[in-house]
């Protein structure tokens, strides 16, 4: 890891005004990371809401949040799940005993036990790419050009500006868990005009 | 209003399921405020490859779908391990679509064809023998040679399919000496090309989305240009974020939504993706997107007040760029004057609109208002309105119009056609030299002589209209044959005994499937197959596979070499490079041609000589390098200029480096600037992609003198050079009409003698809500059936598994039975390697049938329920319903080449094909589109029965 990497705090931002509904993010995951049939790091939820003709399908790409109190972090008896210093959350597939407690500890149901593997699986934010001056591949291959990721501690970052500049939200904030991942227009829940 | 939660979500525990509501933090109102965000600096991919150890990294072009994406395959020990969008190409900036992503599933895919095959059971029965190489070019060669003796070599079709690299296939069968080469364009689309085609002559009229573009700075240098300025969209039956034909309309529409402020209207009579992000949706009546158009022109024309800024929609500087324009104003006005019989209202009032379209009065005057006041704006019309309808034409001509009476023809934010402004590429490697070789044919006993493009099925047949090598009514030729109505060949008749299908699956999606199987079995009375030799030459095997007689397996696309450049806002091109070495026994399409070219050599077939073939061509970088020389092939135009220091209205040609820097001759007597000619090696030198500047205005020039902008008579390609309001375009085919007094048979239907000179209007078949003819059907077909491209299920992609995890629009969900097939998947190492897999129920996606809640509430069938569709024809589809309130009322939407899959080349979607509904399935066979006999896939009616 690189010496000033304490003084960075990844995240990800995702304007929901550009999501085209694609599933890039989905597909394009399972080919970096070796995701099988089945499972997923990174999805997306459809939802369509209201009556015809006042009807709307709503976006949710989902990934995992990153949380800066991750309860997957803390209930791993093993501590094969870890916090980087630079916020990703992940996971030591070599400590990972397959208990579980990390699949059922989140709120956010983006962990699941690898078939293959026979250990707990996530996303990673592709740190495998992040370490080497890359991007996580849902955001390279974004259809719409709706992700963003980067140092939300930078303010000179394109997320952090983000983040700053726009009204953001997070999933279920009310678990105390500071998810990393923002959303920019997240209007799941409103009913069409 | 009640609320409603129909959900799908991907989460992994549950993958059919209801979405939990999402608690998510106040704050509601965005939008201002938002950064104009750029781009991020390419990383550098080299150095990102290097960290996984010995990684090459490889820029080609996808051919998953025809929207051939420059792509960027990282490729370790010879084998493929990464796919991402290529960041220099402008067409895609380095975005790659879940499709794009999941390529190595098709490449790796165990259901490829591996080896040559020849048919040893009947048509059909997929009953092949492994055969050599030699073998079956062997075998090919001599029922080659033996048709051409017999019958000549015009009764071989030969189809080269929906990709760009086609040339090598058409050059071959060009020097063989049949003009009937044709592409996917016979089968998709044409009335929706066919306005820009007459009124400007091009094809495809697209917003100017695509960013970044590389402009002219006033300093002099070229630099990215990112910014949007589009203000209002109108995509009209058009759904480029699932139908992504156009990569850059996904993020350039919210790009331009988001940054720029621009309104996206959709209409469509399904809530599609497109519709999910637009600010309006207008769920229009199937087949009437031209019955909306004619009204906005007529509003325009009524409500036009150049001294009102709030209706000065027309901006009449467009009578300086155009002709006819008169004539076609009088003729559109001399309808008004009559009565609809199918409603007894004015054409192309509100109320006729209204009428017919299902929309309101106030709705169809407001999306005329703002596409009046609206500037920049742009109309696109896409495949399933005007380009899928018997009466395409009219709507496409309209849309036209429309476009350049506003003002809005290729300025900064407006309409381009891209047709015009893409490179011209291929050059001398397509062979059409080859077109103007003499041949003789006798006509009732006396000889005449002609050219080889003379003896055309279309252009001399019954479509002498067919513009690009189109052919659409193909199973009708196989059972009649041709006969030429017009030329110097004129009496000339042949029978169709060889297809070659290179990719494409016309049994599938090329119209009528049960006609396409009955033409391809008919035998004559001696129990021999009437069309002799079908040869399917593909990288899988679908279900048009299992007609051929041979089959030989194609390099699949990063196996290959060819060029791409779909659909850009200006000249780029990018290559498709070789990214590994052909897998099985595929080779690739300059070898095939080689070794059938020798072959016919060998065989005494004098057409074929070592100098254009074998010995020209001793490598597809050779092939490729002549393809590439005309580029970019485009007269220099526009603003700004694209090269300051060269004159406007030549022709360019060279790379980008050597035009910008002047290292070029220029002839001004035939008005070209050549730079050095770009080759697959400058190509690979600028990561496989070259880009010449932008420019706006490129149809006109600022005329000093006069004071004001005239036609710079450099881009548009009509005869006149200008925007054509009066049709020369048909000209040439009246005069074969007048010639011979044959009217085509398309014409003779809508009741015409000729071309009409300008507007013209007809109804479209099989709909009860415009067209009298079919009112009577109304109550016992109460559903108008559309049909809709599911981009991530098309007919040749549904052997990868990822993608049948990505539902689409309520015509590709997780509706399956359970079931067991062996996939390509990743295993423990991330590898993918072939496993026996278990589908749950409700895990994998199918086609399905989306229908509006309250129809089928009516009907009693709720999600997942089977139903059977019934058309007038008696054709039958069965399927499972998927319910949505995002459809209108009585209209039925399935998706294309998504159901009914039966060849086990196409993998586990092929376990789904009793509970699958196949569109083409409930297609008329007997109905082709009149001026171009295109299959009219989205004229049909329906009852719908709970099974």
């Amino acid at each position: 890891m690189p010496e000033d990497s304490k003084l960075k705090k990844y995240g990800m931002v995702i304007d929901l005004r550009k999501c085209v509904g694609c599933m890039s993010c989905s597909v394009s995951c399972k080919m970096e990371n070796g995701v099988s049939f089945g499972v997923f790091r990174s999805w997306v939820n459809m939802t369509e809401k209201g009556d015809y003709p006042t009807v709307k399908r709503y976006y949710q790409p989902r990934l995992c949040n990153h949380c800066e109190n991750a309860p997957c972090v803390e209930v791993c008896p093993v501590k094969a799940s870890y916090k980087r210093e630079d916020g990703m959350v992940l996971l030591d597939k070599k400590k990972c005993i397959g208990c579980g407690y990390c699949v059922a500890s989140c709120p956010y149901n983006a962990r699941y036990m690898s078939k293959t593997q026979k250990v707990a699986d996530k996303c990673t934010f592709c740190d495998h790419r992040v370490d080497n001056g890359g991007e996580p591949a849902c955001v390279k291959n974004c259809m719409g050009k709706a992700r963003f990721f980067g140092d939300l501690n930078d303010p000179n970052s394109k997320i952090a500006q983000l983040v700053s500049n726009n009204p953001v939200q997070v999933i279920k904030p009310g678990q105390g868990t500071k998810p990393q991942v923002f959303y920019i227009a997240a209007d799941f829940n409103q009913q069409p005009k | 209003m009640s609320s409603k939660n129909n959900s799908f979500s991907l989460s992994r525990r549950n993958f059919l399921k209801i979405s939990a509501a999402v608690t998510a933090t106040a704050g509601m109102g965005f939008g201002a405020n938002m950064l104009n965000i750029k781009e991020v600096s390419a990383e550098e991919s080299e150095k990102l490859a290097n960290s996984l150890g010995n990684v090459e990294v490889k820029y080609t072009a996808d051919v998953m779908c025809p929207s051939e994406c420059g792509m960027e395959m990282w490729v370790k020990d010879g084998r493929i391990i990464k796919i991402y969008g290529n960041e220099s190409c402008p067409f895609n900036d380095g975005a790659c679509c879940a499709k794009g992503a999941s390529g190595m599933q098709l490449v790796y895919s165990p259901d490829r064809n591996k080896y040559p095959l020849i048919r040893e059971g009947e048509r059909g029965e997929g009953k092949f023998r492994r055969a050599t190489w030699e073998e079956a070019i062997d075998y090919i060669g001599k029922k080659l040679v033996d048709i051409k003796k017999t019958y000549g070599p015009e009764s071989v079709i030969m189809d080269a399919g929906d990709v760009t690299d086609r040339d090598q296939y058409y050059r071959l069968f060009h020097a063989f000496g049949t003009p009937n080469c044709v592409e996917h364009g016979s089968i998709c689309d044409t009335p929706r090309r066919h306005g820009p085609k007459l009124m400007l002559g091009g094809k495809r009229i697209e917003p100017d989305v695509m960013r970044p573009v590389l402009v002219r700075q006033p300093d002099g240098s070229l630099k990215k240009d990112y910014t949007y300025y589009s203000k209002l969209i109108i995509y009209v039956g058009w759904n480029p974020f699932v139908a992504t034909r156009i990569n850059y309309e996904s993020r350039g529409t919210v790009g331009a939504k988001v940054e720029n402020g621009c309104k996206v209207i959709v209409v469509d009579p399904a809530h599609t993706n497109t519709a999910s992000q637009a600010d309006q949706w207008l769920p229009i009546r199937p087949g009437t997107d031209g019955d909306l158009f004619a009204a906005m022109l007529r509003y325009i024309l009524e409500n036009d007040n150049q001294s009102n800024p709030f209706k000065k929609y027309i901006d009449w500087s467009f009578k300086d760029l155009c002709v006819g324009w008169d004539e076609f104003d009088a003729e559109f006005k001399s309808w008004w004057g009559k009565t609809d019989p199918i409603n007894g209202k004015s054409y192309f009032s509100l109320e006729w609109a209204a009428d017919r379209t299902g929309l309101s009065k106030e709705q169809i005057a407001e999306v005329a208002h703002e596409f009046g006041i609206t500037k920049p704006a742009a109309l696109v019309w896409g495949m399933q309105s005007p380009g899928h309808h018997f009466n395409g034409y009219p709507a496409s001509i309209i849309g036209t119009a429309l476009n350049i009476i506003t003002g809005n023809i290729d300025v900064p934010g407006g309409a381009i056609d891209t047709e015009l402004v893409k490179c011209d590429k291929g050059g001398d490697a397509k062979g059409s030299n080859f077109k103007k070789k003499k041949v003789k044919r006798a006509v009732e006993g006396i000889e005449v002589e002609g050219e080889v493009e003379h003896l055309h099925m279309d252009w001399y047949g019954d479509w002498p209209a067919a513009w690009d090598d189109v052919v659409g009514d193909y199973p009708r030729r196989f059972r009649e044959g041709v006969t030429l109505n017009y030329g110097p060949l004129k009496g000339h008749k042949y029978p169709i005994k060889g297809f070659m299908i290179r990719t494409g699956n016309p049994v599938m999606t090329g119209g009528n499937t049960k006609d396409w199987i009955d033409a391809l079995n008919a035998k004559d009375s001696s129990g021999n197959y009437k069309v002799e030799l079908v040869v399917n030459i593909d990288t899988l095997y679908l279900e048009t596979g299992m007609y051929a007689d041979v089959i030989l397996p194609e390099a699949s696309y990063a196996e290959r070499m060819s060029l791409s450049d779909v659909y850009p806002s200006h000249q780029v091109l990018w290559l498709r490079d070789r990214v590994i070495n052909p897998l099985h026994e595929s080779k690739c399409p300059t070898d095939i041609m080689n070794m059938l070219a020798k072959k016919l050599s060998d065989l005494g077939d004098t057409d074929f000589k070592a100098s254009d073939f074998w010995d020209k061509y001793k490598s597809e970088e050779d092939f490729v390098n002549e393809m590439l020389a005309p580029a970019p092939g485009r007269n220099h135009a526009g603003e700004p200029v694209p090269y300051p220091h060269l004159p406007l209205g030549y022709k360019l040609q060279g790379t980008p480096d050597s035009l910008d820097a002047g290292r070029v001759t220029i002839d001004h007597e035939k008005k070209v600037v050549k730079g050095e000619l770009v080759t697959v090696d400058w190509m690979r030198k600028n990561k496989g992609v070259a880009v010449w500047p932008m420019s706006w205005n490129r149809f006109k020039v600022f005329d000093k003198e006069a004071g004001k902008y005239v036609a710079s008579k450099a881009v548009a390609k009509t005869n006149s050079k200008l925007f054509e309001f009066t049709f020369s375009g048909y000209e040439k085919y009246n005069k074969l009409i007048s010639e011979t007094s044959i009217i085509p048979r398309g014409l003779k239907e809508i009741g015409y003698d000729k071309y009409p000179n300008t507007f013209y209007w007809f109804e479209t078949k099989w709909n009860p809500y415009t067209n009298m003819e079919y009112a009577k059907y109304k109550d016992e077909y109460p559903f108008q059936l559309i049909c809709g491209r599911v981009h991530h299920a098309m007919t040749g992609t549904q052997m990868v598994p990822w993608l049948s995890e990505t539902p689409v629009e309520g015509t590709w969900m997780p509706l399956n039975n359970s079931f067991k097939h062996k996939i390509i998947d990743m295993n423990a190492k991330g590898e993918l390697e072939e496993v026996e897999k278990e589908f749950k129920t409700g895990t994998f996606c199918v086609g399905t049938i989306a229908i509006n809640a309250s129809d089928a509430k009516s009907l009693g069938l709720k999600t997942g329920d089977l139903a059977i569709l019934e058309n007038p024809l008696g054709a039958q589809e069965k399927g499972k319903v998927y319910v949505t309130e995002g459809m209108r009322p009585g209209t039925i939407k399935l998706g294309f080449g998504t159901g009914g899959r039966f060849s086990p080349g196409i993998g586990p979607t092929s376990k789904n094909k009793d509970y699958t509904p196949n569109h083409s399935g409930l297609v008329d066979p007997n109905a082709h589109s009149p001026i171009m006999g295109m299959p009219c896939y989205a004229d049909m009616i329906i009852k719908v029965k709970k099974v």
